[in-house]
């Protein structure tokens, strides 16, 4: 019998754009084996590439730890990086503007974040942005035990 | 992300992407389709195989967009999933866009704004 997956999971990554592929990749691996559900998978992939690529790009990040925790309803994400203040939940959520032929496009990344998950808090602490997300998950019954671990 | 160009009837490109539009897919779009809205008429991405999309993804799609647009072509999109659909209804970019269920319907849009723009011609 295979051990079951844990329901923890937290890495550190350098903070480069080629890291932020690798970091969709490790959270796939892990959000795909939990069974999530579809709409939660999207948005917990979709949350991780617009933070991690806000603190790349914009905030000039060295470093970022990824965490996450399946619980019995509900999945968190934590990122944690060493970039400048940035706080997603407070960063106007962007649309396209202007004329059809010369629209500005940029700046989504926030809204993105704030659309598609059900809770955000952010703490600038000791010189790191921390944000925790969370997103709704009714999982399936089958799938791993009601009491979350570290690993 | 496989991406697959059809030249389909009425001078309509057809672009199936197939895969994750995330970093490493829109990577791969890039170099494609700035290379596409360069040189091609209207175009109709088709988004049916797509899982996934975030805002690298959608920021490759506006670009190329963008610049269709100022060589007086168009862009459509078809077949996006619910989530994919949310995103590119969240960024605004189908008020520059529009968006369709399928090919057929996306072509025929781009037909018959080609017809109207070669109707107002002097």
């Amino acid at each position: 019998m295979s051990a079951p997956e844990p329901l923890a999971h937290s890495r550190d990554f350098p903070g480069t754009i080629e890291a932020a592929a690798e970091a969709e990749a490790w959270l796939m691996s892990h959000s795909g084996a939990w069974g999530l559900p579809e709409d939660t998978e999207f948005a917990l992939n979709l949350c991780l590439e617009e933070l991690f690529i806000n603190a790349v790009r914009h905030g000039r990040a060295n470093r970022a730890t990824i965490s996450i925790w399946a619980e019995a309803d509900r999945v968190r994400l934590e990122f944690v990086d060493d970039g400048g203040p940035f706080d997603p939940g407070e960063a106007p959520a962007k649309r396209i503007s202007g004329p059809t032929d010369d629209f500005e496009i940029g700046g989504f990344g926030a809204g993105l974040v704030q659309k598609f998950s059900r809770r955000l808090s952010y703490r600038r602490s000791d010189g790191y942005n921390r944000v925790l997300l969370e997103f709704g998950a009714a999982r399936d019954a089958n799938a791993g035990s009601e009491a979350p671990h570290t690993t | 992300m496989n991406i697959n160009v059809i030249e389909a009837d009425g001078g309509v490109t057809h672009v199936v992407l197939d895969g994750r539009f995330d970093i490493a897919g829109a990577q791969e779009a890039d170099p494609r389709f700035s290379a596409l809205a360069q040189s091609s008429g209207s175009v109709v991405v088709d988004l049916a195989k797509v899982s996934f999309i975030a805002s690298l993804g959608v920021r490759t799609l506006m670009v190329s967009a963008k610049t269709l647009i100022r060589r007086g072509a168009d862009m459509a999109v078809c077949g996006a999933n619910e989530n994919v659909e949310k995103v590119l209804r969240s960024t605004g970019f189908d008020e520059i866009v529009p968006l369709y269920p399928d090919f057929v319907s996306a072509a025929a849009w781009l037909t018959s704004r080609q017809a109207e723009f070669a109707s107002k011609k002097p």
